[in-house]
């Protein structure tokens, strides 16, 4: 019999407009967003500053109301309590109350998520091992560093064991190190079974650890879907490198698509790959042989980049 | 439990700021410099000091309810510190009481201190302390709930210097609601006249709570008296507590 597995995040129509509070005039951040998150998913939210992505991300955690539309959670209406059980949040540049150490704010969250005394305890040991706290643990977060912090927002956003994450930018503002913290605490809660949803505008951490994106411009999605579905839907040449060919033979035989000679051999670039086909055959034909055959996707940047250019 | 946690974390932030040591030493200031009105005022020493520790012990507490009170929820939208509390499971009125309940914590033990500063410096002068003493304290916290519940519903209303003009003004209206209706023969019959009535009726009567001048003199007031005065403040308080959780209900933050 087959599990009827549950999605993790859905949105139907959700839409905010924000109403000044003179005149009648709003501003509609997020513009009727059906969004699906398969469950154990890493979900990337991409979009650029006032996109709609804090938005969307302050709805699923019940901080703002939507206009329209509605949202779930584990399949539980968001404006239910229940839906938050299932939420661990990290807000981008999570704010703590500074005259707490990271022992005490994990506490604190961890009560206000039903956890008691001990059992805050056990995800103290647990989440400050995960995440380096150890040594911190007793020192108040005033003068703590982006890095320290996002690792104690990290540490808050697991408390309670939360089956989905919703991470709101977090990577913005780190150093390589703490990025591959944040990267790597991802991908290990993908392996726990979490789901993970994140926005995001740092586009190569982006391309390396989810399973698809949702691209969102001007409170529309334009886009959603597996990375390398998307990606392959253009490629934008096919990079091809050939040895053995006589010297100049490549240049002048093949000047349609000869690029230049390294020591790797003669580089051709094509733009389509039957095109790239009979140009393998020829250069065969000449006695040449086949070093290297790579169909070069659009970089998940050049996709975004045309994304917003195309709904202009 | 979850309306503990945030209560204690409220109480927890106020005893780590410095601000309420410095209010704390000025009242234990007042309450010893009572003394010095007491020389000018012959055979009056004790009452005075009663007078004026009870006088501190309200100004200082009001103090501390309207400046932590009316930023309390403010503070935290302002901050973003409620980010991740809202997004735990956690009803919002019960985050609006918790921060409530921990302000009321410390004042009571703000209160206590000063009551116990102030006892033992009356008996040290040789004076006693009296139920009445007591009562008048407990009266004194009991508004002091009540401007809190103000300044919380306000905290999430508006900015927190409009929030403590408006519980400073009720402070001092509210202490004086007769001149609200006592008003000078011109004014009869006037708009004016309507609208310091609607105040009048509408604004808590804080004077309902002072018995200072009974606990100075000695006077005993009537349990019956004690107990309606504290079913009159509990009635205000929580009214304001429903409609202060009523409005951060749907706050957009």
């Amino acid at each position: 019999m087959e599990i009827q597995r549950v999605n993790a995040i859905v949105t139907h129509g959700l839409t905010k407009t924000y109403t000044s509070h003179i005149g009648r005039s709003g501003m509609r951040a997020l513009d009727g967003l059906d969004l699906t998150v398969a469950e154990n998913e890493v979900f990337g939210f991409l979009g650029r500053n006032g996109a709609g992505k804090t938005t969307t991300i302050k709805i699923l955690c019940s901080l703002l109301h939507p206009t329209g539309g509605r949202a779930e959670i584990m399949g539980r209406d968001i404006r239910l309590r229940e839906a938050r059980r299932a939420i661990g949040f990290l807000p981008e540049n999570p704010y703590f109350y500074e005259y707490l150490t990271p022992r005490e704010t994990l506490h604190f969250y961890g009560r206000l998520s039903g956890l008691d005394t001990s059992a805050c305890g056990r995800e103290w040991d647990k989440l400050s091992k995960l995440l380096d706290l150890t040594e911190i643990g007793d020192q108040r977060i005033r003068g703590f560093s982006k890095g320290m912090r996002q690792r104690v927002g990290c540490a808050v956003a697991l408390v309670g064991d939360p089956p989905v994450l919703i991470l709101d930018e977090p990577m913005s503002g780190l150093d390589p190190l703490g990025r591959r913290m944040v990267r790597e605490v991802i991908l290990r809660m993908r392996d726990e079974g979490k789901t993970v949803f994140f926005s995001s505008h740092l586009l190569s951490d982006v391309e390396q650890i989810c399973d698809r994106v949702g691209v969102l411009v001007q409170g529309k999605l334009t886009v959603s879907g597996r990375l390398n579905e998307l990606l392959t839907r253009r490629i934008d040449r096919i990079e091809i490198i050939a040895t053995g060919l006589t010297e100049g033979a490549a240049a002048a035989e093949f000047a349609e698509a000869f690029e230049r000679h390294s020591e790797d051999g003669d580089h051709f670039s094509v733009t389509e790959i039957g095109a790239a086909n009979r140009l393998v055959e020829r250069i065969l034909a000449k006695g040449g042989r086949l070093f290297l055959f790579n169909p070069m996707r659009e970089s998940l940047e050049e996709y975004f980049m045309r994304q917003q250019e195309e709904s202009r | 439990m979850r309306i503990l946690a945030v209560a204690k974390n409220t109480f927890r932030e106020a005893v780590r700021d410095k601000v309420l040591y410095v209010l704390l030493f000025l009242a234990a200031a007042a309450i010893f410099g009572s003394k010095a009105l007491g020389w000018i005022s012959i055979g009056q020493d004790i009452k005075i000091v009663k007078d004026i520790s009870l006088a501190a012990i309200s100004v200082f507490g009001v103090l501390i309810a309207i400046f932590v009170g009316a930023s309390l929820i403010y503070k935290e939208i302002d901050k973003r510190t409620l980010y991740i509390i809202l997004a735990r499971p956690i009803h919002r009125y019960e985050f609006v009481i918790g921060k409530y309940l921990g302000l009321a914590a410390v004042l009571a033990v703000v209160t206590v201190a000063m009551t116990i500063v102030a006892i033992a410096y009356i008996l040290v002068l040789g004076g006693d302390v009296d139920a009445v003493f007591l009562e008048a304290v407990l009266l004194i916290y009991w508004q002091l709930l009540l401007i809190t519940a103000l300044a919380t519903l306000l905290s999430s209303l508006a900015s927190p210097i409009l929030g403590a003009i408006i519980v400073f003004s009720v402070f001092v209206f509210g202490n004086a609601t007769g001149i609200l209706v006592d008003l000078p023969e011109q004014l009869r019959g006037t708009s004016t006249e309507w609208i310091f009535r609607l105040v009048y009726y509408v604004i808590p009567n804080l004077a309902n709570f002072d018995i200072k001048a009974e606990a100075a003199n000695g006077v005993p007031v009537t349990g019956a008296y004690v107990v309606w005065a504290l079913a009159y403040g509990f009635i205000y308080t929580a009214m304001l507590l429903v409609v202060a959780a009523a409005a951060f209900q749907d706050k957009d933050v």
